[in-house]
């Protein structure tokens, strides 16, 4: 990994230096460790700073509607394959023109879930976290703890079936192997085999902590309205209190409007500072929309997205 | 002050159940993974050794939703409070700071806040000291520390087997008068102290913070905020996990179908681009920039210039949560250093 | 299906019989609320020709006239649960007979997700249903209310989503 950081740097200082770009959104080492930060690069200096590793979790798509920039600029992004598909997916709604951004893919593996992490070094400052194949290690003054990468990675990577950005313009080292059969969909499955109420109880159970932050809306990349239909005033669609029957209308009405968008980052549950299980209704969303419409998003650049289309053969068994 | 009284570990029980009786008794607890401040039935219940739950304890005293009054075809009914005063145990010191700084805001001068005020005024304040803090713990930094008894009736130090319990209030004093408990001995106080050392010395590195304010004086054009607020994604989770973070909004609702209806309080925070936007659409903060400066600037700033100190107490809350990593020590120790 | 009303009788004794049925209705048990949201041109017509035909249907739904099936929001449904109605009938033209073409194809997809997601949390599947009824389709009308009313009837009033307005704080 350190060799791919190297690699990034040089990238980026030789594309800034020969101004192929003016910024590259990428990753800097954060207030510990194991966690990382959004770093806007735009000179040779700036290149120092840039990491990539397990770390990485943020999705820093969003960053390219609003980066400072001149008409005509190109903008670098550093991406994994769920920001290379946020950044695809954005290509299909028309938020940015394929030409004005410069993807630059990077190999990931998976990244780490900073809440579980905090939890298992007890909340004490780690110094060093490295990665040695499937274990990682995290060291602090006087202590250093091994964990099985499976248990501090993020849950979304552990679906994770596009792992390479599916459309580059320059990629660091080689793109990694998908392990398709790696990726299950346990959870979602396990799921669905809960009776009815004890499928409600669990949702009523998380959606209880939320504290209507909008940490998720914002980290995602997908959402980017101007103005959120949980800020409208005119009407007010829903409470803004904690209330439960308003809070799980945000989450149900976000998954709907995420729905055939969602790049499946986990960037919202990486975000929310409460670790609610935020991504189980956008997993059932994203199979319904695959298996009925045919479609995955952040794949194909110029394929119009599915709940903005329709195919008159599609199933209605459901329409009396 | 008064004597230091000291209270075997497993005599805690009595201590709690002597809150029971007196208080409906509020405390750090484990929610299904997540750790917040709640009431419990039980001593079982409570979590003493959690060093910061996830969420601060302002939420007892000033609810995310509170509703004020109901109403009913023009019948209005204020809400009432439960007779049974408040006691909050294993809060830490740097969420106790934080009480008695929202206390300012809302409890004192000519318009103070009713819904507040007859909560906390009467609460029991149980702090614990902490003896390992937390990485993004910075309360050293804001003249705290991890055994600060700032805003404290009864400070509570664990040394081992045993709890020092030190009273720092009329209210804690009475309190203790009713639990039977030895007088600490010079021993005790003696890794009390050692505790509290180690415990201050763990931290990192403290910042003289006391140019800040001028700094930020003269701060309001600093290309600093470009640099350092990019990233921002303007969600709450810093505010609304903060122990003094106090913003609201007032808002009625209607059951509908009925004439019922009620007016609640509701957090809120100016980092959400909604919280100055005006009618005419115009939005006087209309990014991230600054949004993030107004932060910065209220707590760090005009707090000082209106209630002579810095409305943070460094528990780090805001650091952990923040999907971005945006640390808020790195944002002050640069403008320092900009002078 | 009722059978229809003997058009001899007069609209006084017509009105008198429907007083007694109601509130023996109401005597003996809860009647659910239903929103239907009917499309302008096709089931708002088709409930308007059941209308005519003196079609009998239970009373139990509130018409909205939408000017297509397409028009309509899913926040509207999910409002509707909020509020307190008891189930949710949302209905439009036949495919390939929206009047704007495309509109119902649209609206196919968007309740195809919405339904997904409710039921896959645990909503009763039968509080909230679709059906495409043309102009002409009175009698059909008819039989979705009839048949969409007993469903939500047999799941009892609806308690999910409801908000009520107390005077307790909500979190905790």
């Amino acid at each position: 990994m350190a060799n791919v950081e190297q690699l990034l740097r040089d990238k980026v200082e030789e594309l800034l230096k020969e101004k192929k770009v003016s910024c590259v959104i990428g990753h800097a080492r954060g207030s510990t460790a194991f966690r990382s930060t959004p770093v806007f690069a735009r000179s040779e200096a700036d290149t120092d700073g840039l990491i990539f590793d397990i770390t990485c979790g943020n999705n820093l798509a969003q960053y390219l509607r609003r980066c400072d920039r001149a008409q005509g600029d190109r903008v670098g992004i550093v991406a994994k394959g769920c920001d290379g598909r946020a950044v695809v997916q954005y290509v299909a709604e028309g938020q940015v023109k394929r030409e004005d951004v410069l993807i630059i893919g990077v190999p990931c593996e998976g990244v780490l879930d900073h809440r579980k992490v905090r939890d298992r070094v007890q909340d004490r400052d780690v110094s060093r976290c490295r990665v040695d194949g499937e274990t990682v290690v995290f060291e602090g003054k006087d202590f250093e703890v091994s964990m099985d990468r499976s248990d501090v990675l993020s849950d979304s990577c552990k679906r994770c079936r596009y792992p390479n950005p599916p459309v580059y313009d320059v990629f660091i080292t080689e793109p990694v192997e998908a392990a398709p059969e790696k990726c299950g969909r346990q959870e979602l499955e396990k799921f669905e085999e809960l009776g009815a109420s004890e499928r409600w109880a669990f949702f009523e159970k998380e959606f209880a902590k939320c504290i209507r932050c909008y940490a998720c809306r914002n980290a995602c990349p997908m959402c980017y309205c101007e103005e959120c239909f949980v800020d409208q005033s005119d009407p007010q669609w829903f409470g803004k209190s904690t209330d439960l029957s308003d809070t799980m209308l945000f989450h149900i009405v976000r998954a709907l409007h995420t729905a055939g968008r969602c790049v499946e980052c986990g960037a919202c549950e990486r975000a929310c500072p409460l670790g609610i299980n935020l991504s189980l209704l956008n997993q059932r969303v994203e199979r319904e929309v695959r298996e009925r419409f045919g479609y995955t998003p952040g794949l194909v650049p110029d394929q119009i997205p599915a709940m903005a289309a329709y195919n008159e053969e599609d199933k209605q068994e459901f329409i009396l | 002050m008064s004597k230091v009284l000291r209270l075997d570990k497993k005599r805690l029980d009595e201590f709690v159940a002597a809150l029971f009786s007196r208080y409906r008794l509020f405390g750090p607890v484990d929610s299904g993974g997540l750790m917040r401040f709640a009431e419990v039935e039980s001593a079982g219940a409570l979590r003493l050794d959690i060093a910061n739950p996830d969420e601060s304890a302002k939420g007892i005293f000033f609810p995310q939703t509170e509703t004020l009054l109901t109403g009913n075809q023009g019948e209005v009914v204020p809400t009432q409070e439960p007779d049974r005063p408040i006691a909050v145990i294993g809060i830490r010191p740097c969420d106790a700071r934080g009480l008695l700084m929202l206390d300012k805001v809302f409890g004192t001068g000519e318009h103070n806040d009713p819904y507040w005020t007859r909560r906390y005024r009467n609460a029991l304040i149980v702090t614990m000291g902490c003896s390992t803090p937390r990485a993004g713990c910075f309360c050293n930094w804001l003249g705290s520390g991890p055994f600060s008894t700032e805003g404290s009736d009864i400070a509570l130090t664990d040394i081992g087997d045993a709890i020092l319990l030190e009273p720092r209030s009329e209210k804690g004093m009475d309190f203790l008068k009713g639990i039977p408990c030895e007088e600490a001995s010079a021993a005790d106080l003696r890794k009390a102290a050692d505790i509290k050392e180690r415990a201050e010395s763990s931290m990192a590195g403290k910042v003289d913070v006391s140019s800040l304010k001028s700094a930020l004086d003269r701060a309001w054009d600093s290309p600093l905020w470009d640099e350092l607020t990019g990233k921002c994604l303007s969600c709450a989770a810093c505010a609304y996990l903060c122990p003094t973070c106090h913003c609201f909004d007032i808002q009625d609702e209607k059951a509908s179908g009925t004439n019922q209806c009620r007016r609640i309080r509701i957090w809120d925070s100016c980092m959400a681009p909604l919280f100055t936007k005006e009618a005419s659409g115009h939005n006087p903060r209309p990014t991230g920039k600054e949004r993030l400066r107004q932060r910065v600037m209220h707590k760090f700033n005009y707090f000082v210039d209106v209630y002579g100190e810095m409305a943070c107490v460094g528990c780090g809350r805001c650091i952990r949560s923040c999907p971005v990593n945006l640390d808020i020590r790195e944002v002050l120790v640069r403008f320092i250093n900009a002078g | 299906m009722k059978e229809r009303m003997d058009s001899t009788r007069s609209h006084q004794e017509h009105k008198a019989d429907d007083k007694r049925a109601e509130r023996t209705e109401t005597r003996n048990s809860w009647q659910p609320r239903i929103l239907a949201f009917l499309c302008n041109w096709c089931s708002y017509a088709g409930a308007d020709l059941a209308g005519v035909s003196r079609i009998q249907y239970p009373p139990n739904i509130r018409a909205v006239r939408v000017p297509c099936s397409g028009r309509v929001n899913p926040i509207f449904i999910l409002k509707c649960l909020q509020n307190g109605f008891d189930g949710v009938l949302v209905s439009g033209c036949h495919p390939g007979d929206c009047h704007y073409i495309s509109g119902n194809y649209v609206a196919r997809r968007k309740f195809a997700v919405l339904k997904t997601v409710l039921e896959f949390m645990g909503l009763e599947p039968g509080r909230v249903q679709f059906s495409w009824v043309s102009a002409g389709e009175g009698e059909k009308f008819a039989q979705v209310v009839t048949r969409v009313t007993e469903d939500v009837k047999r799941l009892g009033p609806a308690r999910k989503l409801v908000k009520a307005v107390r005077s307790s704080d909500t979190k905790d």
